[in-house]
């Protein structure tokens, strides 16, 4: 006998939740207990050296009221705006002119997109440590070439003017390779096709990659920049390496100041509602930008 | 006739050799076998530092005084206080032997999380009379005791801020000499700044500890009353012109990009020549002189932090091994301070490798620390002993072991590197500061006069 059509909807609907229930389960554990404690304790004063802080609900919230009249952290908050929005420009920006270029078909080229993943293999703390020799002007080879040319560059991550630059120019040289692999990727599953019909119809290089190619891959640009976005968020080896949120607090970051409150300070239950914020401005923030963007066009 | 062959003489030799080991085993073995301890592991951590750089060189003597193995693991300060923090407030058992850090120790022995090493040093089984806890200098103590005077760690480092000229000779070459006050100071700066490529001064990051001599000394100070009252002062007319004295005196006269060194950068810049004076502890300083990479072996001269118009308040620190109270092998951790921190043990490190911070007085005030301590003729010994007695006297050091100090030092290092870049006004960023401060007092429950 053969079920109905919605009997085996029903059935097929059982046998996927069952098949995906583990991964959920596990998922939950490690990633929604974890989630949950700290929303809880975002509504705690939990205070490292004062144990009777941790289950203390009697003001839920006064840490949400702090991060109100907390200067520093509206601050960072700036910050980690600038941080972003240059980062993740720039990485898509370079990230597709590179992988335009390297979708050509060349011997030289192959080889040459090897060469342009190493800086997003290499361990972050590494690139961090390349950075700041980069960056130390009396063992710096960029500032060995300045003085020779007789340019007297300051230090920049200890300069107000170049600071927040000078870990936006390391980190996209960190990250742009992923904008770059995403783009690559997507452009060689496009289908020949569109192409050859619109230059049979007369189209210019340009005409293609603005009407054919960058719709075809603008959903993939809208995941590698959100990836980048979310990522941006949680930027930390680079700053703790390089400027420690200085000079003063010009590179700091909320997720570092975050940071610093719960590790140095023992201000837990604070820094879980800086995180909470953070979290929540996070998925406001993607959710709001796939709204506006779209996904793109879709080819089965 | 024919003689024993090489082979038969080897298998004897093997033989001998096998029933000698089983019928007289080594000394070593035997005192193994009788520690109750053999076979066990002791999990110990600290900072980077020479002490324990040198110290690991010992361990296996430890081990085979006692079974015990020890696995020691070092990082970078900030990390290592950073972890050690958290491992502590868990009460977990994975650290048995612990680097109780100064600016730490109020909060972590006043948290509990800390062991009270009394029991031990007053149960004679455990600690033989010689082993002498009263040798250990009272200054480095003071930080490793609670109000009640229990002890919660023994010092191995008692830092003395100094003042060390990496290139002396082109100040005598100016004319001038060692600064003995800080208008000297920035005199000699003035003469020195760039004549044969070298900034005249250098100095780390960490503000909090660097700049508070020069504050203390132009009659400025952190709180009000440490530690009964800690209500900041950090938005007074002394601490502005401070705050902006010092800026200027890195900005002016530091190697370009000072406001990002860490302690290690800033000796470097002192041992490869590029930098000349720094005031820091003597622990980064002797290396100038003793490090074989230095190149200012012979032309580097200490002196005494400069004073200012108010007196002279060179920083002075201690750290002490301590055992966790989560710690599940507090006995052999005892054992491996005690022999950390016997003098026969530092008197070996002190006589190897010229370690110059050591908190036992039995030691200081031996003629082989003196020797070792007498850097191109100088008796840089007593610049160390007049420093820690100093310290000791008057107690200006307490501000820097309240529990709540991290946090302070934190708003301090904020506040001298926007003056320094001149994003605001000494004045402005010393209110900034302050206000900073407050609100994380009030957070952490301590109560100040507003």
């Amino acid at each position: 006998m053969i079920s109905s059509p919605s009997g085996f909807s029903r059935t097929q609907g059982r046998f996927f939740a069952f098949c995906v229930a583990p991964s959920l389960a596990v998922l939950a554990l490690i990633t929604l207990l974890p989630a949950l404690y700290l929303l809880a304790t975002s509504f705690t004063p939990l205070n490292l050296t004062r144990p009777e802080t941790q289950w203390d609900f009697s003001q839920p919230l006064e840490n949400y009221r702090q991060l109100l009249s907390d200067s520093r952290l509206h601050n960072s908050v700036w910050v980690q705006i600038k941080l972003s929005f240059w980062t993740v420009l720039l990485q898509l920006l370079i990230g597709l002119l590179l992988a335009l270029l390297l979708n050509m078909r060349s011997r030289l080229l192959e080889a040459l997109r090897t060469v342009f993943l190493i800086p997003m293999v290499l361990p972050p703390i590494v690139v961090a440590i390349i950075w700041k020799v980069i960056y130390t002007p009396d063992i710096s080879p960029m500032h060995g070439i300045f003085r020779a040319l007789g340019w007297n560059v300051p230090a920049l991550i200890t300069d107000p003017d170049w600071a927040l630059t000078s870990i936006i120019i390391a980190d996209t040289w960190e990250w742009f390779p992923f904008t770059m692999l995403m783009v690559l990727a997507a452009l060689q599953m496009m289908p020949q096709e569109l192409l050859d019909a619109a230059k049979v119809d007369g189209a210019s290089p340009w005409q293609l990659t603005r009407y054919i190619t960058l719709p075809f891959i603008q959903g993939v640009l809208l995941v590698a920049g959100l990836f980048r976005l979310i990522d941006s968020i949680k930027a930390f080896p680079l700053i703790f390496i390089l400027t420690d949120g200085g000079p003063g607090n010009l590179t700091e970051v909320t997720n570092y100041y975050s940071f610093l409150q719960a590790f140095n300070f023992s201000y837990l239950g604070f820094s879980s509602a800086i995180t909470v914020a953070l979290l929540a401005a996070t998925i406001a923030l993607s959710w709001l930008i796939v709204r506006m963007v779209g996904w793109g066009v879709r080819v089965d | 006739m024919v003689g024993p062959n090489r082979r038969a003489i080897l298998r004897g030799g093997a033989g001998a050799a096998s029933l000698a080991a089983g019928v007289l085993p080594a000394p070593g073995l035997l005192a193994q076998a009788k520690s109750p301890y053999a076979g066990t592991t002791i999990n110990a951590s600290c900072f980077q530092t020479t002490y324990f750089e040198y110290l690991k060189n010992y361990f296996p003597q430890f081990e085979e005084k006692t079974g015990i193995k020890v696995a020691f693991t070092m990082q970078a300060f900030p990390v290592y206080n950073q972890r050690t923090d958290l491992e502590l407030s868990t009460k977990g058992s994975s650290l048995d032997v612990i680097n109780v850090t100064f600016i730490y120790s109020g909060r972590w022995i006043g948290a509990g999380w800390v062991t009270n090493l009394d029991p031990f040093t007053k149960d004679p089984k455990m600690t033989p009379a010689d082993w002498d806890p009263e040798d250990f200098a009272g200054g480095p103590q003071s930080a490793m005791k609670n109000a009640k005077g229990e002890t919660f760690g023994f010092s191995w480092e008692a830092g003395a801020m100094i003042l060390g000229a990496a290139r002396y000779d082109l100040i005598e070459k100016a004319g001038l000499g060692l600064p003995k006050t800080f208008d000297e100071l920035i005199k000699v700066c003035d003469a020195v700044h760039n004549k044969e490529g070298v900034a005249a001064f250098t100095a780390d990051k960490l503000h909090h500890w660097n700049w508070i001599p020069y504050l203390m000394g132009s009659g400025g100070a952190i709180f009000k009353a440490p530690p009964d009252n800690l209500t900041p002062t950090l938005a007074t007319p002394q601490a502005a012109q401070s705050g902006e004295w010092y800026a200027n005196l890195l900005m002016k006269y530091g190697p370009d990009g000072i406001l990002s060194y860490s302690d290690d950068q800033s000796m470097r810049s002192q041992m490869s020549g590029r930098a000349n004076i720094r005031t820091q502890a003597i622990t980064w300083m002797v290396p100038l002189a003793k490090h074989a990479e230095s190149t200012v072996q012979k032309t580097v001269r200490y002196g005494l932090m400069p004073a200012g118009p108010a007196g002279n308040f060179p920083g002075s620190n201690s750290h002490g091994l301590g055992i966790p109270a989560g710690s599940k092998k507090k006995e052999a951790a005892w054992e491996f301070i005690k022999w950390a921190l016997s003098k026969e043990t530092i008197a070996m490190v002190v006589k190897n490798h010229g370690y110059p911070s050591v908190c036992r007085l039995s030691i200081i005030k031996s003629p082989e620390f003196k020797d070792v301590l007498t850097l191109n003729g100088q008796d840089v010994a007593s610049l160390f002993l007049e420093v820690l007695q100093l310290g000791g006297k008057t107690g200006y050091m307490k501000y820097r072991t309240v529990p709540v100090f991290p946090q302070v030092g934190d708003k301090i290092n904020k506040a001298i590197e926007r003056i320094a870049t001149k994003q605001q006004a000494a004045p402005e960023a010393m209110k900034q500061a302050q206000a900073e401060a407050i609100q994380d007092l009030q957070k952490a429950g301590i109560k100040v006069d507003l």
